[in-house]
């Protein structure tokens, strides 16, 4: 992280975007929960319904902060969190320098950001623990370890608290799932940068 | 033992001398009555060169504290060639004298001229005065069968008990196991069910009977297959304890020289020195909780160099790089032992037992909590044996591939692309015997080959790599190996995975028939050592 990011830390702003379908609304309120009730801080939602639920694009907009938020909607995410190409492209366009663009890396291929971006195959994962559902939370893991917007206690309780009964334990081992993803793309950026890329060095 | 009885008891140095030039040197000694030193035991040979490393291990472990094999100088052994190969025999058993904490300087190579006498007793009393100072050797002599000669082994109750243990009677005699076995699909006569119907009927002592219960394979097939659950294999190695404890020799390969070697690593003061090898890059930390297990691949190297270039202890370096990759820097034990699985599936349990009583208690008191290992033998005897013989463990064992597969899928890696038309052969101790042959499967499933064709028969079904414990290998063995050869050939791969050493050891050794060199040859690398080449961060 950038030096300009961790200042903005005090303030940052969210976009989750996908289709309808995939728990775009839910991650998005899972990281505004878990950063307002678990790690007392403010944060407001928005979330875009209407046909987008249904299937078409849809968004949910989150800010987090240390101080009261006085306005909701986010112009320039500081967070562009995106699974599916349409959702990507509607906002790539409102994506800085500064912002963390954070994918799955099978339903948005093409991407052409000016920031950081990180990718996983969050649906695929979840697929293989057994339910596409969870694409989602494998995501939240994903941003928790790469960005640290929340506490990981924080962001398991808001998803014990979320999910249907009787998958909370699923739904935690999506999230670890995701998070140790995210910090073995951290740890393997860092070695590359060291110039270790593999075993034989 | 103490200090105090190696002083005691004298050193004994075994002297092979040849019969031509030097022993008319050493003649010489004897006539001028000089002083040989009582210490000093001669045995005349026609040759150095006929001198193998089996015999020149063995004298150590029949209790010699220094081997002394001295001939004539290179171009004037009467036979040619008879100097170079004692110089490379001595070379490599001091290798393998090196890695079990003994030291080469125990074994000597030296030549004199007839008129050379003195020169020869000044080699000698240097030598004894080297050893006085190193003191006796630690191994000690094996234990091995306690014979059971009084008991007739066809009637014995060690039989029936064996019978009954491997429930020999519920065999419905349905023959799946002998369509099965590959050893009786290459035309060999031997039948596993006529093994057991001997058993019943007490013929275990025909000859035929004998041969083939040291050719069995181990290798399950037909366990596999068996309707009635026929532990075949296990019977097998236990039967072979019984031929044992009867006298009867084993029909172990290479003059027995690897038994000796693993034999001799049954003896309580023996210290090996291993790891002195590995790689400067390599991280270790001998304080982690993580042990790596390597086994005995830098004996098969130095053993097998002369005829087959084989590099198994890489495998071992590469799987401590996959550790470190994963940012594991586990512990090495500088005086790890042989496991003992050769041993027990060779019919000597006596010392296996020995062996692995050994291991346990140092392992246990190691304190750490798993042990890695990449070797399927190693994995199934600290895993499954140990503890059926009544051996826990304090900690987990873990194959390589398991901690791989669980690290791999957590992490953000890729595999770069290999360049090979990939077919894989299987471990006959990982696959069947521990029963996981989704275990490299998994991992070959995430490198990015031109292609992976699995071979004719493969998994549960894969034919194995020809011996077993390093008996009974014959001509049999080698069509089989040559059969799986070809069967890798057609599936066109140009690069033959494997998952143990030894069946890179074996396979690598049907290559080297002479007639078919070019039709068999494949390249062949351990699938620890193809992902560490081919992993990466993403
Ligand atoms: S497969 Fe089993 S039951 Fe059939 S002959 Fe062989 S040992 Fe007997
Ligand atoms: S263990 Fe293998 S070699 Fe031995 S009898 Fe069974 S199939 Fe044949
Ligand atoms: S196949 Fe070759 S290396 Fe293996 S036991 Fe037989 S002779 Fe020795």
């Amino acid at each position: 992280m950038t030096d300009k990011e961790k200042n903005t830390i005090a303030q940052t702003e969210i976009i989750v975007t996908g289709f309808g379908g995939q728990g775009i609304i839910l991650a998005g309120k899972i990281l505004g929960m878990a950063a307002s009730l678990g790690d007392h801080k403010e944060s407001t939602l928005v979330q875009a319904y209407g046909p987008e639920s249904r299937g078409g694009a849809c968004n949910a907009q989150v800010i987090i902060s240390n101080t009261p938020i006085h306005y909701p909607y986010v112009q320039y995410p500081d967070i562009l969190i995106a699974m599916s190409q349409a959702g990507y492209d509607k906002f790539a366009g409102q994506i800085t320098e500064d912002s963390i663009l954070l994918i799955d890396q099978d339903l948005v291929p093409t991407v052409d950001a000016p920031c950081p971006a990180y990718a996983i195959s969050s649906t695929r994962m979840a697929e293989k623990l057994g339910n596409k559902m969870m694409a989602n939370i494998i995501m939240v893991g994903f941003t928790t370890a790469i960005t640290q917007l929340v506490s990981t206690s924080s962001a398991e309780d808001m998803i014990a608290k979320s999910v249907p009964k009787g998958t909370e334990q699923k739904n935690i081992a999506a999230f670890t799932k995701g998070y140790d993803y995210g910090l073995s793309t951290l740890k393997g950026r860092e070695r590359k940068a060291a110039g270790q890329t593999g075993a034989i060095v | 033992m103490t200090m105090h009885n190696k002083e005691s008891s004298p050193i004994k140095i075994i002297l092979f001398l040849c019969n031509w030039g030097a022993h008319a040197a050493y003649q010489t000694l004897q006539d001028e009555q000089r002083p040989i030193p009582d210490e000093v035991h001669m045995v005349r040979i026609p040759c150095t060169g006929r001198i193998d490393r089996a015999l020149l291990l063995k004298a150590f472990s029949m209790g010699g504290d220094g081997v002394a094999l001295v001939g004539c100088d290179p171009g004037t052994c009467r036979y040619g060639t008879g100097t170079a190969t004692a110089q490379r025999n001595t070379k490599d058993t001091g290798m393998i004298l090196d890695l079990l904490g003994l030291g080469s300087d125990r074994l000597r190579f030296a030549s004199f001229l007839p008129d050379e006498s003195e020169k020869l007793l000044l080699f000698l009393e240097t030598f004894l005065h080297d050893l006085q100072q190193r003191g006796k050797t630690s191994i000690q002599p094996a234990v091995g069968a306690q014979p059971v000669t009084n008991i007739p082994m066809n009637a014995g109750p060690e039989l029936q008990q064996l019978i009954a243990a491997h429930d020999i009677y519920a065999c419905q005699d349905c023959g799946k196991c002998s369509s099965a076995c590959p050893l009786a699909l290459i035309g060999k006569p031997f039948s596993a069910r006529g093994i057991a119907t001997a058993a019943i009927a007490g013929n275990l002592n025909d000859e035929s009977v004998k041969e083939n219960v040291w050719s069995c394979l181990t290798c399950g097939l037909c366990y596999e297959r068996c309707p009635s659950a026929v532990n075949f294999p296990k019977f097998i190695k236990e039967l072979r304890h019984l031929y044992k404890q009867n006298n009867k020799l084993g029909d172990e390969t290479h003059g027995g020289f690897l038994h000796a070697l693993m034999r001799s690593m049954a003896s309580p003061e023996l210290t090996p020195n291993r790891w002195q090898d590995i790689p400067q890059e390599l991280q270790v930390d001998q304080k982690s909780n993580i042990l790596f297990y390597g086994g005995c691949a830098p004996y098969y190297d130095i053993f097998f160099n002369k005829h087959l270039d084989v590099h198994t202890e890489k495998i071992l370096f590469d799987a401590i790089r996959l550790l470190n990759f994963f940012d594991v820097h586990p512990r090495l034990l500088k005086d790890e032992r042989c496991c003992g699985h050769d041993l027990l599936w060779s019919g000597d349990k006596e010392c296996f037992l020995q062996i692995a009583r050994l291991n346990a208690d140092r392992l246990n008191s190691l304190g750490i909590d798993t042990m890695i290992t990449s070797c399927p033998e190693c994995y199934m005897t600290f895993n499954t044996t140990y503890p059926a013989h009544g051996l826990a463990l304090n900690f987990e064992v873990i194959h390589l591939y398991e901690f791989l597969e669980k690290e791999i899928d957590r992490s953000a890696v890729s595999f770069k692309p290999l360049a090979k038309n990939i077919t894989f052969q299987d471990s006959c101790r990982l696959t069947r015997l521990e029963d996981k042959p989704e275990l490299p499967r998994q991992l070959l499933d995430r490198l990015s080959p031109e292609s992976f064709q699995e071979m004719q028969e493969s998994g549960r079904a894969a034919v194995c790599c020809g011996n077993s414990a390093w008996t009974g290998c014959d001509s049999y063995s080698k069509a089989m190996q040559v059969k799986r050869l070809e069967q890798a050939q057609d599936t066109g791969a140009d690069l033959l995975v494997t998952a143990c050493p030894k069946c890179q050891i074996h396979l690598k050794c049907a290559m080297e028939d002479p007639l078919r060199l070019n039709k068999l040859s494949i390249d062949m690398q351990d699938l620890t050592s193809v992902i560490a080449q081919s992993i990466s961060w993403k």
